[in-house]
């Protein structure tokens, strides 16, 4: 267990010290601070871009919810590209350099090995969405004046299920294809599958594929019947990716 | 005294070739044992068995009387590895990664500390405060060595650890390891011969996945007790050799362009005796005449020439 702990050190340190401690921050604290901005004045833009165009148009009075609806949409797509790229490499990248032998060949499981780097990459990413949440939250109460709580916390706790589902994916995927590249090709299908799958009310109601419209939705404001199912679907399968990844990692020569 | 390490019946079959057949190795504890071969013998992927981050097809490997295939951590937790290209987190100093690896061990930091100044010296890394990422290949080489001794293992292995260092950082290498005899059991796999007789007990000699012998060094010599005598003459060093082909005692013989005749003896005395008397019978003039012992070197390539005949 201490090892196990003294690995999840060296991964926080990593964040720290390398590229990752810039790239998911910037991407989130640029739609943090840009998105209530946005909304606040897109009818404004539109109206000056387009000139008589959109005349006709009676667009409503922006509010917080756009700006919380904007953050969430933004980081169900750019947001969550970026943790399919940067996390593609998750586990094949320490095996491609090699530092995974030093690791491996001393006492850390293979388990511990999997479990710490999606344990301690879901934290980082939570921290992100939390620091985020807060920026997008009190531009907003600067932007609009009024800015409600419980709308655009709601919806990224659901976002942060949707990221973990992402995050646990391209572990095993990472795992099972050797290349950072491949793996990340591979989580942009799955990305496709589940927007696709979306569309069918079923599966959007009892899995991961109906995230991030649920998370959008709660941005706005509005009221989701079924929370519980989607939810706790993806939280369990994120759970098994993690346990198939453990296992085929463990069976794996390096 | 017991095994450090005993390997029975290893074989490694990958869908395109096979990578060992049937290895058979007992490596005493306390020895510094050398595991040599050509490029390709398979040395590489029976030390990954050894550790455990590859399965054997068949066979056993026993570190320290433990399965490694079963005792996974508890066998580790005895072991100290060097990979043949180490590859750090070059984003840590030398120090850090000194304890981190120290930590992964279960270490107390005092012990980290302790260990990892005097590691560090002994690698002449202990002033070095730079990120890995600017090291050298041989800082690297010295510094895995240093990291594979955190927790003062009771079996050290070490794959390749002199290739690709120049003089220098080779012979740091060695005198590393050289170091270490009598405080550890020592496997070092290498292709480069002169560091297995500079600092091996005993030795394997690996070709195409087969031990084709195992021996201490000096008693492998003596199995293959033969001499080698060089004979630079005037004139005619051809019709000479073919003279010394037909003696009882020379098992070979070949001529250079210099008029060098290299001849393998069996009986050195009878050679000795012998050689003047041919050099006289045909006229030639002597220039030089050196008699030496077959080094491992010789050992190798005919052990190697043999198995791929």
């Amino acid at each position: 267990m201490r090892n196990a702990m003294m690995f999840a050190r060296k991964e926080a340190f990593e964040i720290v010290r390398t590229w990752r401690i810039y790239v998911l921050p910037a991407i989130f604290l640029l739609f943090a601070i840009t998105g209530p901005f946005i909304a606040k004045y897109t009818p404004e833009l539109l109206t000056t871009v387009g000139g008589g165009q959109f005349a006709s148009l009676e667009l409503p009075e922006p509010t917080a919810y756009d700006a919380y609806k904007g953050w969430i949409n933004n980081l169900s797509q750019i947001g969550l590209f970026a943790i399919i790229i940067i996390y593609g490499g998750i586990v094949s990248g320490e095996r491609r350099t090699g530092s995974a032998i030093l690791v491996l060949t001393k006492p850390v499981s293979r388990t511990a090995f999997v479990v710490v780097k999606v344990a301690v990459q879901a934290v980082y990413v939570a921290v992100l969405l939390v620091l985020g949440t807060v920026v997008t939250w009190g531009v907003s109460a600067l932007v609009f004046g009024n800015a409600p709580a419980a709308a655009i916390w709601s919806s990224a706790l659901v976002w942060l299920v949707l990221a973990l589902v992402y995050l646990c994916a391209l572990t095993l995927l990472s795992v099972v294809i050797s290349s950072a590249a491949g793996a990340a090709g591979a989580g942009l299908g799955l990305f496709v599958v589940l927007a696709a799958a979306s569309l069918w009310g079923p599966l959007a109601e009892y899995s991961p594929a109906g995230l991030a419209g649920t998370a959008s939705t709660l941005a706005t404001g509005g009221d989701v019947e079924r929370l519980f199912w989607p939810v706790t679907v993806s939280v369990a399968i994120s759970i098994v990716l993690v346990g198939i990844a453990a296992q085929t990692f463990r069976r794996q020569e390096i | 005294m017991s095994a450090a390490l005993e390997i029975s019946g290893l074989t490694k079959i990958y869908p395109s070739h096979r990578a060992l057949q049937d290895v058979d190795l007992v490596v005493d504890e306390g020895s510094v044992f050398g595991f040599l071969g050509p490029n390709g013998a398979g040395k590489t992927t029976t030390l990954r068995m050894i550790t455990g981050m590859a399965r054997p097809t068949r066979g056993e490997v026993r570190v320290l009387g433990e399965d490694v295939v079963r005792a996974g951590n508890a066998v580790r937790s005895q072991l100290g590895f060097l990979p043949d290209v180490p590859a750090f987190y070059d984003w840590m100093t030398a120090r850090e990664f000194m304890h981190f690896a120290g930590s992964l061990f279960g270490l107390e930091h005092r012990v980290i500390r302790d260990r990892t100044g005097l590691l560090l010296d002994t690698a002449g890394l202990g002033r070095v405060k730079t990120r890995i990422g600017g090291f050298s290949r041989g800082m690297k080489q010295r510094l895995g060595i240093a990291q594979a001794l955190i927790n003062a293992p009771r079996l050290l292995l070490l794959d390749e650890p002199t290739s690709a260092l120049d003089p220098i950082g080779r012979k740091d290498v060695l005198d590393m390891v050289a170091s270490l005899r009598g405080r550890t059991t020592i496997f070092f796999s290498t292709h480069i011969l002169g560091d297995v007789e500079r600092v091996c007990d005993s030795v394997a000699i690996l070709d195409q996945g087969r031990v084709l012998t195992q021996a201490p060094i000096r008693e492998l010599k003596a199995r293959y007790a033969r001499h080698k005598i060089v004979v630079e003459v005037t004139d005619d060093a051809p019709a000479l050799a073919g003279a010394i082909a037909g003696r009882p005692w020379a098992l070979d013989t070949a001529v250079s362009g210099s008029g060098s005749i290299e001849v393998t003896a069996v009986d050195i005395g009878a050679a000795q005796r012998e050689l003047p008397e041919l050099v006289v019978a045909h006229g030639a003039g002597l220039i030089r005449l050196d008699a030496g012992e077959m080094g491992l070197e010789d050992v190798f390539v005919e052990l190697v020439g043999e198995g791929k005949a």
